[in-house]
């Protein structure tokens, strides 16, 4: 397998076939009801995985809106109920289990002429944007040590950011206790002290860090300040109890990142497809290795897997994949090199993965694991690149610890509403984020943790593999439907005590 | 060239009836010329005023009810048989037992009661709503699944005719959406696709999945040719969506090893059809007689040429 020279640009298929998206659905219903000895096989109503892996991704491209699609299975689940009236009892499953809407039955209601999408959260689009415009990223790179009682360690600030959301500091935290070593936080949050911290700006007003903003424990890294201080404070003294306060400059704030934009041109379906490519290549260190890649036995990855051939045949249905797209062949190769059959995808396997994909599949293929020889610490970043399809993304810092590595982002913009579903993507946030570290390894970046307010995201992403060696620098790869952006940011790393 | 005839699509059926427990008794119902008639109920409209003054609904009443609400709804399409020869059998037991069922009322979630020092009024009036709709969503839900019941619990005769009359509901009008917004022209293209496939495997062995079929929207009938080989060989079908009402409803889809694909003219038991001997061959105009089947066959009229 070869890199993909010079990635051509595939004709896009803007105009989207949604009466073909569901016609395609419904005749995808009709070939599971006639049932097949496989089909019959699975858990649950005969087929369910295939109508919702399917329903799932045309509803991720747009091409049905899900009212649409609950109907459908709605419909679909209801003959195959019928049908097993005197048969074996199959487990129920209804549409709004998977669609998670909390409904009962299909809604019956007048939408001639809906629109196919949800529209997102509303708000008065004048104001959003001036918020956005007037966000203050700041990098901080600061360590802040504390002891309280029998616990010590260091607040480790990478990154203040303050938006229409409200400020809040990008934070790593090293814990020790008489019982552990040293922690960094992701293991045993609940012994960092929050509220013992004093934060004072340059007028003397007090805050207090607060832990509430994600509202979770396995997530520590993101510290809101209560209550929201102004606009144009210049600095922050972050105080732990009996100790110097440290001073966190505001004024230098983040510039946007020096980057290159290019087009790509994916259509709606291409991108859905690389988005699935990259959950593939990103699901896979979780799962034995022997010899050769092996994938689990059951699960959403094999029934996510196991449609790709419906997938394709939809999207192409839907005219948002073009029958000349090189995509689907790449998908072919791919599952290919991580020995996964029964994908049903039609076209023949490509010679060229993009260059991404090969470095992680060649990770994977190694015998023996990188030595880990990066020490648990963190690099301060405020890095806001070019808005990408409508979001606007902010780099806010790294992490390394316990040999797991994070890039700390902010998403801002109009974003679709999460759609959870089989596939296991994020519709909310539909970019791929890859880093080349300075050895010329790359990483994917795969969401761990979001939390999303009004029109923005903050999301901890967890680099797949992660880094094992102290990086000068990293090449951001942030890609969209419309085009790409690469970046290169120069890394400071600092380390706990 | 075909064109569609005046006449109304069930002219090649017969009438057809069942029996179903109402009351102390079973009362005959009976489908004749697109209508249902009750037999032993004389005067159903003046029932349904005393059953709204509290009185009780006799069964046979609330099947034509039932036959009504759902004479021109598409669900009908997607989840009655596609095949008369593989009926859904569902007994008048069955429906007595999703009654029951349902009379059990819904689970809502409940939470244990709380002592507030003021009531959150808004809240409550949020929650009570939300109950409220909740409610009329499962009942809605409930009430369409036993309408549904009730409806396969006629027979396989009462199945077919009823997808008969939801298919001419719309045959005419695909560009338009139903009441509920969805979209006709996808659903009976799936209808066509799950009637046909069947019939393409009784008429030329082919695999049922290597069937693919088109609403045709010319004039004209339609086509049906074979195209490819072994595992891509494709049995490619573009009929009018009148073909399901007034061919496939009435029995006539495979006649005399013929593939019908349109009925000239009709007065049962005779008919005068437009068939295909094999795929890609000119459509002769043939006379088909019918008759009632065998005993203890579905009530489907059998076909001769």
């Amino acid at each position: 397998v070869l890199p993909v020279p010079g990635a051509p640009a595939v004709a896009d298929t803007e105009d989207m076939d949604r009466e073909g998206a569901e016609t395609y659905l419904r005749l995808l219903a009709e070939t599971v009801l006639r049932g097949s000895p496989a089909a019959a096989a699975e858990p649950g109503p005969p087929g369910t995985s295939r109508m919702m892996v399917v329903g799932h991704a045309l509803i991720a491209v747009g091409a049905l809106d899900p009212d649409v699609t609950e109907e459908i299975l709605a419909d679909f689940w209801l003959a195959v109920s019928m049908r097993q009236l005197h048969g074996e009892p199959g487990q129920p499953v209804t549409a709004a289990q998977w669609l998670s809407q909390g409904r009962a039955a299909p809604p019956r209601k007048p939408r001639p002429g809906a629109p196919p999408t949800a529209p997102p959260e509303s708000a008065p689009p004048g104001a959003d944007a001036d918020q956005e415009r007037s966000a203050r990223f700041v990098p901080v790179g600061l360590t802040v040590p504390f002891r309280s009682g029998a616990i010590s360690g260091e607040l480790c600030l990478m990154s203040f950011a303050r938006t229409g959301a409200g400020a809040r500091f990008v934070a790593a935290w090293g814990v020790r206790s008489p019982s552990l070593e040293l922690q960094s936080g992701f293991q045993h949050p609940g012994l960092i002290p929050f509220d013992e911290f004093t934060v004072t700006d340059d007028r003397g007003a007090r805050y207090q860090l607060d832990h509430t903003p994600g509202s979770d424990l396995e997530w520590p890294n993101l510290i809101g300040l209560s209550p929201d201080p102004p606009q144009n404070i210049r600095w922050l003294d972050v105080a732990a109890p009996y100790r110097q306060a440290v001073r966190v400059d505001l004024r230098p704030a983040g510039d946007a990142a020096p980057a290159s934009v290019s087009d790509t041109t994916l259509s709606p379906g291409e991108h859905l497809l690389v988005m699935l490519a990259e959950r593939l290549l990103t699901w896979t260190p979780g799962f034995p290795r022997s010899g050769r890649l092996a994938g689990p036995p059951a699960g959403p990855w094999r029934a996510m897997t196991a449609g790709f051939g419906d997938i394709i045949a939809a999207l192409e249905a839907a005219d948002v994949l073009s029958p000349l797209s090189p995509v689907p062949a790449r998908l072919a190769t791919l599952c290919a090199s991580l020995d996964l059959n029964g994908h049903g995808i039609a076209v023949p396997p490509a010679r060229h993965l993009p260059e991404p994909w090969l470095s992680l599949l060649a990770h994977y293929q190694r015998r023996r694991p990188d030595p880990a020889q990066l020490r648990d610490g963190y690099a301060a970043l405020a890095a806001s690149l070019p808005e990408l399809d409508g979001i606007r993304l902010t780099l806010l810092g790294l992490q390394h610890t316990q040999g797991n590595s994070a890039l700390h982002v902010l998403a801002q913009g109009r974003t679709p509403e999460p759609r959870p579903g089989p596939l296991d993507i994020d519709l909310s946030f539909p970019l791929s984020i890859w880093l080349r570290d300075s050895g010329g390894r790359w990483h994917a970046a795969r969401q761990d943790r979001c939390h999303r307010a009004g029109r923005e995201s903050t999301i901890r992403l967890r680099l797949v593999p992660p880094l094992t060696r102290p990086v000068d620098w990293v090449e951001v790869l942030a890609g969209g439907r419309s085009a790409e952006v690469r970046a290169t940011l120069p890394l400071h790393w600092r380390y706990p005590s | 060239v075909t064109r569609v005839p005046n006449e109304p699509w069930y002219t090649p059926l017969p009438p057809c009836e069942t029996t179903v427990p109402c009351g102390q008794g079973r009362h005959v119902i009976r489908w004749e010329a697109g209508q249902l008639r009750l037999a032993s109920h004389a005067d159903p409209e003046a029932e349904l005023v005393l059953a709204a003054l509290g009185g009780q609904k006799a069964r046979c009443v609330e099947i034509a009810e039932a036959w009504g609400r759902h004479v021109a709804d598409l669900t009908v399409l997607t989840v009655w048989p596609r095949d008369p020869a593989a009926g859904i059998e569902v007994g008048w037991d069955d429906v007595d037992a999703a009654g029951q069922a349902d009379q059990g009322g819904w689970a809502v979630p409940r939470h244990g009661a709380m002592r507030l020092a003021s009531p959150p009024t808004a809240a409550i009036a949020m929650a009570a709503a939300r109950r409220r709709r909740y409610q009329q969503e499962a009942g809605q839900a409930s009430q369409r699944r036993l309408d549904m019941l009730s409806l396969l619990a006629l027979g396989t005769g009462f199945q077919v005719r009823l997808s008969g009359q939801v298919a001419a509901a719309y045959a005419g009008r695909l560009d338009e959406p139903d009441e509920h917004g969805r979209n006709v022209r996808s659903v009976l293209t799936a209808a066509l696709s799950g009637r046909l496939a069947p019939v393409a495997e009784r008429w030329l062995g082919i695999d049922p999945d290597q069937v693919e079929a088109s609403l045709h929207q010319e004039p004209g009938w339609g086509s049906v040719e074979l195209a490819g080989h072994g595992q891509q060989r494709r049995l490619l079908v573009s009929l009018p969506a009148w073909w399901l009402a007034r061919v496939w409803a009435c029995g006539l889809a495979l006649t005399g090893r013929h593939l019908v694909v349109a009925v000239e003219g009709a007065c049962w038991p005779d008919a005068r059809v437009l068939a295909l001997r094999a795929p890609g061959a000119e459509p002769v105009s043939l006379s088909a007689h019918g008759s009632d089947g065998p005993p203890g066959s579905v009530d489907t009229p059998h076909w001769e040429i």
